[in-house]
């Protein structure tokens, strides 16, 4: 029930909307259906979860949760319910709220069930088009399970369509590029967040 | 009646599907022949001529509303594509530019119920106004004289301008302007063409060479000459005499000139020209309507001037 509407919602209105709004996908299917990875992208924009969610393969789409602060989407329990029915996220709390470990938990047992992720690792939408600092979470995550891989995703554009405090939406080219399913070689926590980081920055170019 | 008037599109729209097919393969095999040779952009345009032609062979036996709406989104592309590759406008601009896109159903509005005074007006008198006046109630003063000018500019190329095309169809004409559509926009590819063609061939004296260095003097009179004998022989799509289509030649050439390197002149502004575009994969629509920009409102007041007020 809840996969029709995801369906629904990414297959059917979502495109529409996003081409008439000016975000374009890149390449045009990005994601093999049945695989699971953890896709990592910068954020500027409310769009960017909804144009992530849109390249998702049909058969995966209920078993791949955008990770959402509970601060934010978890303010109120209709906002939760709804986040979580029609965007399918996981809400946990973020790391200086004292949630790093059971968030890194919840994250696990999804991944275990071999659920995909999608992770913004600045944490939250700064200012059009600038990135901030990513949190370490990210790398924590793929040096536990190593055997998933990352997509990086970098994102062009929609904090001028939709940025952080504005409710007005506003048509603007943007693009969405998504790059190769990556596994990460690096050891460290720090060492694996610089890896994604910058293959990120990589697809910039 | 109604089947003489049933063929007569059906004519029109095989002459384009002939023409159409004829540019697609004269291109292949001059791509297969000479493959260094520069008919990438020859190819992008024909892809476009292709889209074109399928919108009003649609509008055309479907209904002349849907040609509105087709014209309203091609606007609509065109003015996003300027906003989002333009440094002139600030990021604060945003609920102004989304006034902007609100005027495009507007326009097209009066163009399809061929309102002319108000078709006339409402950008280059209304939206002047207006968006400054919400400019100046945002509050923003930085930079403010920059966006009060920019704006409305963006709406002249991409609305005002291409809203002409739409009007066509609104003139109290034979076959209700579909003719001089096809005429117009025909014409107007054909001349850059024409223009890029005849360059290749015989051009040697540049007339800009910082702006668009493939624009050549050889180019212009050749391609001049060459749209204004097609006037001619198209001359049965429109109401035009033979000096008419001549006059009618001349100025889709000239407009089509000044509307392309005016387009070229800004992307090189935004330094698109050599990098390929801001936002990498985006873009094109305005590389296509270049031309089309400026010889839209001078065709349609041409025509406007001769067959419609005497």
């Amino acid at each position: 029930m809840k996969h029709l509407l995801l369906i629904l919602i990414y297959k059917g209105v979502m495109p529409l909307f996003l081409k008439f709004i000016g975000v374009k996908i890149t390449p045009k299917k990005p994601l093999q259906p049945n695989m699971q990875y953890i896709i990592v992208a910068n954020h500027n924009s409310h769009i960017d979860t909804m144009a992530l969610m849109s390249s998702i393969p049909l058969k995966d789409l209920n078993r791949t949760h955008p990770v959402a602060a509970a601060t934010y989407f978890g303010k109120n329990s209709w906002l939760a319910v709804l986040s979580k029915l029609f965007v399918n996220t996981i809400l946990i709390k973020r790391s200086e709220e004292g949630g790093e470990s059971t968030a890194l938990d919840t994250l696990g047992k999804f991944l275990s069930k071999g659920h995909s992720l999608i992770i913004f690792p600045e944490g939250s939408r700064g200012e059009p088009e600038k990135m901030q600092a990513f949190r370490k979470g990210i790398g924590v995550l793929l040096q536990r399970y190593p055997h998933i891989p990352y997509i990086p995703v970098y994102i062009q554009g929609t904090g001028k369509i939709l940025p952080k405090g504005e409710r007005l939406i506003v048509p603007y080219d943007a693009i969405v590029h998504f790059g190769q399913p990556t596994f990460c070689k690096a050891q460290t926590v720090e060492a694996i967040v610089v890896n994604v980081k910058n293959e990120i920055l990589r697809l910039k170019n | 009646m109604h089947f003489e008037h049933l063929t007569s599109i059906h004519q029109m729209l095989l002459v384009i599907l002939g023409v159409l097919v004829f540019a697609t393969v004269l291109f292949l095999i001059w791509k297969k022949i000479k493959p260094g040779a520069q008919v990438d952009e020859l190819m992008t345009r024909t892809k476009s001529w292709w889209v074109m032609a399928s919108i009003f062979a649609i509008a055309a036996l479907v209904h002349p509303l849907i040609s509105f709406v087709a014209f309203g989104f091609l606007s609509f592309a065109a003015l996003r594509e300027l906003s989002s590759i333009s440094k002139n406008a600030r990021i604060e601009d945003r609920s102004v530019i989304f006034w902007a896109y609100l005027a495009i159903p507007i326009q097209y509005f009066f163009a399809y119920m061929g309102w002319m005074l108000p078709f006339l007006i409402f950008i280059p008198v209304f939206m002047f106004t207006w968006i400054p006046f919400i400019l100046v109630l945002k509050g923003h003063t930085q930079d403010i004289a920059r966006s009060m000018s920019v704006i409305p500019t963006h709406l002249m190329l991409t609305v005002y301008s291409l809203s002409h095309l739409a009007y066509l169809l609104s003139l109290s004409i034979a076959d209700g302007g579909r003719g001089l559509l096809l005429y117009v926009v025909f014409l107007t590819e054909m001349n850059d063409v024409f223009q890029f063609t005849w360059g290749k061939l015989l051009g040697r004296h540049k007339i800009i060479e910082k702006i668009s260095p493939n624009k050549t003097w050889e180019g212009f009179i050749g391609g001049l000459l060459s749209t204004v004998l097609a006037a001619i022989l198209l001359k049965f799509l429109t109401p035009f005499t033979t000096y008419e289509a001549i006059g009618a030649g001349l100025l889709i050439a000239c407009t089509g000139f000044v509307g392309d390197i005016i387009v070229s002149a800004i992307k090189r502004d935004f330094g698109l020209k050599d990098t390929g575009t801001v936002i990498k994969g985006h873009g094109g629509i305005l590389d296509r309507m270049d031309s089309l920009i400026i010889s839209a409102p001078f065709f349609f007041y041409y025509v406007y001037l001769l067959h419609i007020v005497r």
